[in-house]
């Protein structure tokens, strides 16, 4: 028997394919306008995510003057935390805010880090392998940190949206609301990301950057301070990812140190760009919103597929996108959406400045 | 006699070297950033186990296998990823994402086919050891002598290969540049077979090794790919030797040093091992970016001779 996917589903698919927005318009920032292999995306969104986890319940513990150790009572306290999260809607949205931002800046601090080796001149292919091998360092060492976030048992995270549920009817579920708020919260912060990413695409500074990846020794016999937008690209990039990551704890409402792993955070996000076509929006927005349905239809249909497959569904996952990857790079290089020339003014504008000058 | 813990150091140090020869032999002759070099070490603890578990093969007679098998997964994987991908003028940063694909799809294979053994022959095939197939020679576990000697051998066997005869030569002339060397009558797919067979067979025979002394399972690539990378970027990513001084200090570094550091700072270290080989990697790009291979030479000779120098002409003064 097949069931069909109610609102819950599509609530959960809406909020996936936002905050998977925000990542992957990032990620084509630095892999698509700029050229950075960059395989430590995962960190970015753990900074933010792990944040999540550490900072607001303890913000809140010290405020609300709470007595003994925050990690030994984490249930009890974060319990007691959301009650109180329930009856003020400003606290709340301070609350939000701040991890939002802690978040980001989080991710900028270790997107300058990762972008350090760039200073030493070394060739993009070596930032590739560091950052993948720092992605897996980073993650080791918040698993294996204890007075961190717990490592693997982690701890759950307050809950911002409970104000929500507090202030409405009866006649909307509890679930629907919370979904509601990530939403829109999510949704203020892909808005952002979309105006200040377009931006740049549309202005001098993103064909300079696409000017960077075709060939770099020109833009700097250009005079054009290389290694300076390098560092730039990555923090931003890494900044926004950040972001994404503080909101998709806050919608998990628990973080684990297995959570932000390099498949799913950093190897998705590549595979969605490259479908898509890089340096181009429409491309990277249609390849996230394609392969996260796909991803969640799997998820939703995983106990139909077990009798279908001769394997266990749980590897389907991974066998698609390395053979998304590699078939896209082969038959596929451009993507969906081959990239274009970006005009900074509209056609109607050229036309309006032709007339003017007939 | 050796100590146990040296000789394990000693091992894992033959493994991490025979990957990254593997490594740096498929970027220095191919322009290949092979990110599954890891990733086939499991197809080689997986065929070994196979041989042990379904056929009753000893464990060093499955090496022969691993070679056979991992030689031929090496040439498929050109054949079908790489050659189409170069012939279309792929940027090495898009091979590199291809080979990350190809990591993801052979661990996904994998586990799969250790879902199948499982369910199919009772058998456990995730977190085992070979231990149990290993022998002791006067006080010498069996995987120290074979790993040691096959990977002496190997590297005699590739040395004499790319000085003494014309296709390692013809193969140095490829990966100094390929078509130049085309234009000399160099048939550089031939090479390039060759050259990925050796890439997909060295790593599956120390796929061979690894389950003797550590737990294996399908995803175990991802902690030992820390440490082969961490010794390319020491070695500098040029030739096979430097990958191997490279390795060396690696797996010394992480097998002698973090038990050491354990006994003074505590066992919370532990798990912190491979952490070890990362640091080396970033400290290495951040002050000798082109790894050994790129230090001057000549200059830290003369200087070491000067200041050997000066110290005799002191002691003489004394």
């Amino acid at each position: 028997m097949i069931s069909i996917p109610g609102l819950e589903f599509f609530m959960t698919l809406i909020i996936y394919i936002m905050i998977f927005l925000i990542i992957t318009l990032s990620y084509n920032m630095a892999y698509g306008y700029t050229g950075i292999p960059d395989f430590g995306r995962a960190m970015a969104a753990g900074a933010g995510g792990f944040l999540c986890g550490y900072l607001p319940g303890r913000l809140m513990f010290y405020m609300l003057g709470f007595q003994g150790d925050y990690l030994e009572n984490v249930y009890l306290v974060v319990d007691r935390i959301n009650v109180i999260l329930g009856e003020n809607p400003l606290l709340s949205i301070a609350l939000l805010a701040i991890t939002i931002l802690s978040g980001a800046i989080a991710g900028a601090a270790l997107g300058l880090l990762a972008s350090l080796p760039i200073f030493r001149g070394i060739r993009l292919f070596y930032l590739g392998v560091t950052l993948l091998a720092i992605q897996i360092g980073f993650n080791t060492i918040v698993y294996h940190w204890p007075s961190f976030i717990r490592g693997e048992l982690g701890v759950p995270v307050p809950d911002p949206f409970k104000w929500l549920t507090y202030y409405s009817s009866s006649a909307i579920s509890p679930g629907i609301l919370r979904s509601i708020g990530i939403i829109v919260t999510s949704g203020v912060v892909l808005s952002t990301t979309i105006f200040y990413l377009v931006s740049i695409s549309r202005s001098p500074l993103g064909r300079v950057l696409k000017a960077i990846r075709d060939d770099e020794i020109s833009v700097a016999a250009l005079g054009r301070d290389v290694k300076g937008l390098y560092v730039k690209v990555m923090v931003v990039s890494y900044a926004l990812t950040g972001a994404a990551g503080a909101i998709f704890a806050f919608y998990q409402g628990y973080v684990v140190g297995l959570h932000f792993d390099r498949v799913e955070w950093t190897f998705w996000p590549i595979a969605m760009v490259i479908l898509g076509g890089l340096a181009n929006y429409k491309g990277t927005v249609a390849g996230t919103i394609f392969f996260i349905t796909l991803k969640r239809f799997i998820m939703f249909y995983k106990a139909n597929l077990e009798s279908i497959l001769p394997f266990s569904p749980i590897w389907i996952e991974s066998l698609l996108l390395g053979a998304v990857l590699i078939l896209t790079l082969i038959y596929r290089p451009r993507g969906l959406f081959p990239e274009r020339p970006e005009t900074s003014l509209t056609r109607k504008e050229i036309e309006k400045m032709r007339e003017v000058k007939e | 006699m050796i100590p146990l813990l040296l000789q394990n150091a000693i091992v894992f140090a033959n493994i991490v070297s025979l990957m990254a020869i593997s490594a740096t032999l498929a970027l220095s002759k191919t322009n290949v950033p092979n990110f599954a070099v890891a990733t086939f070490g499991t197809i080689g603890i997986y065929i070994s186990f196979t041989c042990i578990k379904l056929f009753g093969i000893g464990l060093y007679s499955s090496l022969f296998f691993c070679l056979i098998f991992g030689g031929i997964i090496g040439v498929v994987v050109y054949q079908l990823i790489i050659k189409p991908l170069r012939r279309r003028g792929a940027t090495r940063e898009e091979i590199m994402i291809a080979t990350l694909g190809l990591d993801i799809f052979l661990i996904a294979l994998l586990n799969i086919y250790a879902d199948y053994l499982t369910r199919t022959f009772k058998v456990m095939a995730r977190d085992f050891t070979l231990s149990a197939y290993d022998f002791t020679i006067v006080g010498l576990n069996g995987v120290f002598i074979v790993s040691t000697l096959f990977f002496t051998a190997t590297l005699i066997f590739l040395h004499l290969i790319f000085t003494k005869t014309n296709i390692g030569i013809a193969m140095k002339a490829m990966g100094e540049d390929q078509f130049l060397a085309e234009c000399q009558g160099v048939n550089t797919d031939l090479l390039c077979m060759v050259t990925w067979f050796i890439v997909g067979a060295l790593p599956a025979a120390a796929g061979v090794f690894f389950p003797v002394n550590w737990i294996s399972n399908p995803t175990i690539s991802l902690f030992i790919v820390v440490s082969v990378f961490a010794s390319c970027v020491l070695g500098g990513f040029s030739t096979i030797y430097d990958a191997v001084i490279g390795s060396y200090i690696i797996a010394m570094a992480q097998v002698l040093l973090v038990p050491y550091l354990a006994n003074i700072v505590g066992p919370w270290i532990l798990p912190y091992g491979f952490l070890v080989a990362l640091l080396i990697m970033i400290l290495t790009i951040i002050i000798f970016p082109r790894g050994l291979y790129g230090l001057p030479w000549n200059m830290i000779g003369e200087r070491l001779q000067d200041a050997f120098n000066n110290m005799k002409r002191r002691w003489r003064f004394k």
